[in-house]
C-alpha cells in the first residue's frame, strides 16, 4: 500500500470513508496514549484523582470501539472495497480491539494505585515497583512507535516494536520473581501484592497488545501475514522490505 | 515620430529602392525588376519571421535572431524584456529562499497545513518539537499529534484561543498552541514551548497564594490582643487609647488586603469550585444598595436603574464582589453630595453593568494600568479611603472569568463611567418572582 491519501478512487464518499476510519483509528490511539501517560504519572506521584480519571476515560474509549465498528461495517456493506481498502477495513478492526483491551490493561494499573491508596500503602515501596513503571512507560513508547507506523505505513520502526516486547518479557519475569520473593519475606499485606502481580501482567499485555498492532501495520502495508512466524525469519522479512 | 524599428526598416525600403531605380534607369527593365524587388521583400519578410521564431522557440543553439531591419529591432526588445523578468524572477526566488531560511530559523514549531489539515510545509524546528519528518508532508495532522485535546482544538475552530497542553509526543513539557487561519482557509500551526515561562505563573501563584494565607493566621492573634486590650478598663486606656486604635484600623485593613489576595489567587487558580448558576443580579443589586448606602453615611446621592428580568449566568459570589468593588470605588473617591448612578440593562451586544459618579476622575494615562495590583493613582488619598489596591484586579478577573470586559471611560474633574460588558450567550432573561 503505497499511497498515504485517500484520493485514489472514483467514488468520493469511499475516499470519505476510508479517511475517516483512518483518521478514527489514530483518535482512539491518541486517547490510549494520553491513558498511559496518565497512568504513569498516576503510578509515580501516588495521584489518585489523575487514576479515577483514567477510569472515567475508558469509557470513552470503549465507545470509540464501536464507532470504528460501525464505519467499517458501513463500508463493507456499502462499498465492497478489495485489496489494500479490505485490509485497511480488517486491520482497522483487528487495531480498534487491540487499543479497547489496551484500555481495559490500563484500568488495572489505575486501579492498582487507587487500591494502595485505600490500604495506605505506598506505591513505591511494593516490589516490582519500578518494573512496573519500566514496563508501562515501555509499553507507551511502543504504542507511539506504532501509531506513527500506521499513520505513515512506514514498517522501519516495526523491528523495534518487536524487540521491545521480548524485552519486556523478560523484564515481567524478573519482576514476578520479585513478587514472589516479598510474599515470603516482607510484611506488606497479600493483597498489595497481589494487586502488584496484576498489574505487572496487565502492563506487560499492553506491550503484547502494541506488537499484535504492529503485525497487523506489516499486513495492511505489504499484504503479507506475519503473526505465529518464529522472531528470526520475522527480523530477516522486516529487514528485506524495510531496505 | 516613428518608432526606432519602423525607422530601421523604412531606412533598408528607401535606399534598396534607390538602388533599383538605378538599376532600372541602367537597365530600362521596370516592371521586371519592381516585380523582382516585391517577391524578394517578401521573401525576405518570411525569412526574418522564420528565424525569429526559431530563435524564440529556443532550444538549439544555432538559432540565431535574423539581423535585418524591422526584426533586428524586435529581438532586441524581446530579448531586454527577458532579461528583465529573469532579473525579477532571481529577486523574487532570492526574497522567498531568505524568508523560508528565516522561518526555519524561529524556535517556534510552524506548520502550514491546507483545509483538509493535510500538512504543506514545517520548520526546522517542527522536526524536533512535533517529531515531523519530510515525508509527512501530505499527510493529516491529526494523525500524528493524536493528543485528544489538540484534536478537539482543532475540530472545534476557535481559533481566536490558545490551546494549553502539558505533553506532546510523549515529552511532559508545556506548550502553547495556536491555530492562525491565513491564505485562503490555509492554516498555520504554531507551537511554543512555554514551560518555563508557565512554571513562573505557577510559583508566583503559589506563592501569593500560600502567603497570603500564612499570614492570617498571626494576624487574627494580634487582632484579638488588640480587641482585648481595648476592651479592658483601666490606667493604660488614657495613654493608649488612640494608638491602639489606630492599630486596630491598620491591622483590619491589613486583613482586608490579605482577604483579597486570597480571592485574587482562587480567581486565578485553573478551576472554579462553584458550578455556573443563573446569578439573580437584580437582587443582588437591591441588598447591594442597602450595604453601600450603609457606606456613604448620607452623603451621596444614589440613584439605581435595574432591569429585573436581566439575569446572568455566571458565578455569584465572585460576581458580587465586583458589582461591590466598582459601587464601593465609586462612593470613595466622590465628594460628599456627589451623585452616583448604578445601570443594570441589555442590548443586542449583551448585558451591561455601569456605575457613573461625577467624583474626581481619573487622568488618562492611569486608565490602562488601573486593573494592576497595588496600583495607585493617588497613594495618599486611597490609603486614607481605605482601599486595599487589589479591588479592580479582582475585578478584571472575575470578569475575564465570564469572557466580559471593563471599559472605563472618564473625565478629571467630572467623574468616571465602570462599566462591564457581558456576552450574549450569558445572558438570562427571566420574570424575577420578586419584582411582582
Amino acid at each position: 500500500m503505497e499511497r498515504t491519501e485517500f484520493k485514489s478512487h472514483i467514488s468520493e464518499q469511499l475516499n470519505r470513508n476510508l479517511e475517516d476510519l483512518f483518521n478514527q483509528v489514530l483518535e482512539m490511539g491518541g486517547l490510549i496514549e494520553r491513558q498511559l501517560e496518565n497512568a504513569v504519572t498516576a503510578v509515580q506521584n501516588a495521584d489518585v484523582k489523575l487514576a479515577k480519571q483514567v477510569l472515567k476515560l475508558d469509557k470513552v474509549i470503549n465507545n470509540e470501539e464501536l464507532e470504528i465498528d460501525r464505519l467499517c461495517a458501513r463500508v463493507l456493506a456499502r462499498q465492497q472495497p478489495t485489496a489494500s481498502d479490505l485490509r485497511l477495513i480488517i486491520i482497522a478492526i483487528r487495531i480498534a480491539v487491540d487499543l479497547e483491551r489496551m484500555g481495559d490493561e490500563v484500568v488495572k494499573t489505575a486501579k492498582l494505585v487507587i487500591k494502595m491508596d485505600e490500604e495506605g500503602v505506598a506505591c513505591h515501596t511494593l516490589p516490582g515497583f519500578s518494573s512496573l513503571l519500566e514496563i508501562t512507560t515501555c509499553a507507551n513508547s511502543m504504542l507511539k512507535k506504532v501509531l506513527n507506523a500506521f499513520a505513515r505505513l512506514d514498517l522501519s520502526e516495526v523491528m523495534d516494536v518487536m524487540d521491545d516486547e521480548e524485552r519486556m518479557d523478560e523484564t515481567l519475569k524478573s519482576a514476578l520473581a520479585e513478587v514472589t520473593e516479598g510474599f515470603k519475606t516482607s510484611d506488606l499485606p497479600p493483597e498489595c501484592l497481589l494487586e502488584m502481580v496484576y498489574s505487572l501482567k496487565a502492563s506487560e499485555r499492553v506491550t503484547d497488545h502494541a506488537a499484535n498492532i504492529a503485525e497487523s501495520i506489516v499486513y495492511l502495508v505489504k499484504g503479507q501475514e506475519v503473526r505465529n512466524i518464529d522472531p528470526e525469519k520475522l527480523a530477516e522479512y522486516l529487514q528485506s522490505v524495510t531496505e | 515620430m516613428f518608432s526606432s524599428g519602423v525607422t530601421r526598416e523604412l531606412t533598408w525600403v528607401i535606399t534598396t529602392l534607390w538602388l533599383l531605380l538605378f538599376f532600372c534607369w541602367l537597365t530600362d527593365w521596370w516592371v521586371e525588376s519592381l516585380i523582382a524587388y516585391l517577391v524578394l521583400y517578401i521573401f525576405r519578410q518570411l525569412w526574418s519571421m522564420r528565424k525569429f521564431e526559431k530563435w524564440i522557440e529556443g532550444g538549439t543553439v544555432k538559432a540565431f535572431p535574423p539581423a535585418s531591419g524591422f526584426w533586428s529591432q524586435l529581438t532586441y526588445l524581446v530579448s531586454r524584456k527577458q532579461r528583465a523578468l529573469e532579473k525579477h524572477a532571481d529577486l523574487q526566488l532570492y526574497k522567498s529562499e531568505q524568508f523560508k531560511s528565516a522561518s526555519m530559523l524561529i524556535p517556534d514549531a510552524i506548520v502550514s497545513l491546507d483545509q483538509e489539515n493535510h500538512i504543506e510545509w514545517f520548520n526546522a524546528s517542527s522536526a524536533k518539537i512535533l517529531e515531523l519528518r519530510r515525508q509527512d508532508v501530505g499527510r493529516k495532522i491529526e494523525g500524528l499529534i493524536r493528543q485528544p485535546e489538540f484534536i478537539h482544538y482543532l475540530k472545534d475552530e476557535q481559533y481566536q484561543d490558545t490551546l494549553t497542553i502539558h505533553s506532546l509526543q510523549g515529552v511532559q513539557r508545556t506548550f502553547s498552541v495556536r491555530v492562525i487561519p491565513y491564505f485562503d482557509s490555509h492554516k498555520l500551526l504554531i507551537v511554543k514551548d512555554i514551560t518555563e515561562l508557565y512554571n513562573l505563573a505557577q510559583i508566583r501563584r503559589d506563592f501569593i497564594a500560600n502567603a497570603s494565607h500564612e499570614l492570617r493566621t498571626p494576624l487574627t492573634v494580634l487582632k484579638g490582643y488588640l480587641e482585648a486590650m481595648i476592651d479592658t478598663p483601666g490606667e493604660h486606656q488614657k495613654m493608649w487609647a488612640p494608638a491602639l486604635q489606630n492599630m486596630q484600623n491598620q491591622s483590619d485593613r491589613m486583613q482586608a488586603i490579605i482577604e483579597d489576595l486570597l480571592t485574587l489567587s482562587k480567581m486565578e487558580s485553573e478551576t472554579f469550585s462553584s458550578e455556573v448558576e443563573v446569578v439573580d443580579v437584580p437582587a443582588m443589586l437591591t441588598r447591594l444598595r442597602v450595604e453601600v448606602e450603609q457606606l456613604s453615611q448620607g452623603q451621596h446621592q444614589f440613584s439605581f436603574h435595574i432591569d429585573q428580568d436581566l439575569k446572568l449566568k455566571g458565578y455569584a459570589e465572585p460576581l458580587k464582589s465586583v458589582f461591590m468593588n466598582l459601587v464601593s470605588n465609586a462612593v470613595r473617591y466622590t465628594p460628599e453630595q456627589g451623585r452616583i448612578e448604578v445601570r443594570w440593562f441589555s442590548d443586542s451586544d449583551g448585558a451591561h453593568f455601569e456605575v457613573e459618579d461625577n467624583g474626581i476622575g481619573i487622568a488618562k494615562e492611569h486608565i490602562p494600568r488601573l486593573t494592576e495590583r497595588f496600583y495607585r493613582v493617588d497613594t495618599a488619598r486611597s490609603r486614607a479611603t481605605g482601599g486595599t489596591g487589589l479591588g479592580l484586579a479582582i475585578v478584571k478577573h472575575v470578569l475575564e472569568r465570564h469572557q466580559a470586559t471593563l471599559h472605563v471611560d472618564s473625565l478629571i474633574g467630572r467623574g468616571s463611567i465602570f462599566s462591564c460588558n457581558f456576552p450574549v450567550q450569558r445572558v438570562v432573561h427571566q420574570r424575577s418572582d420578586s419584582a411582582l
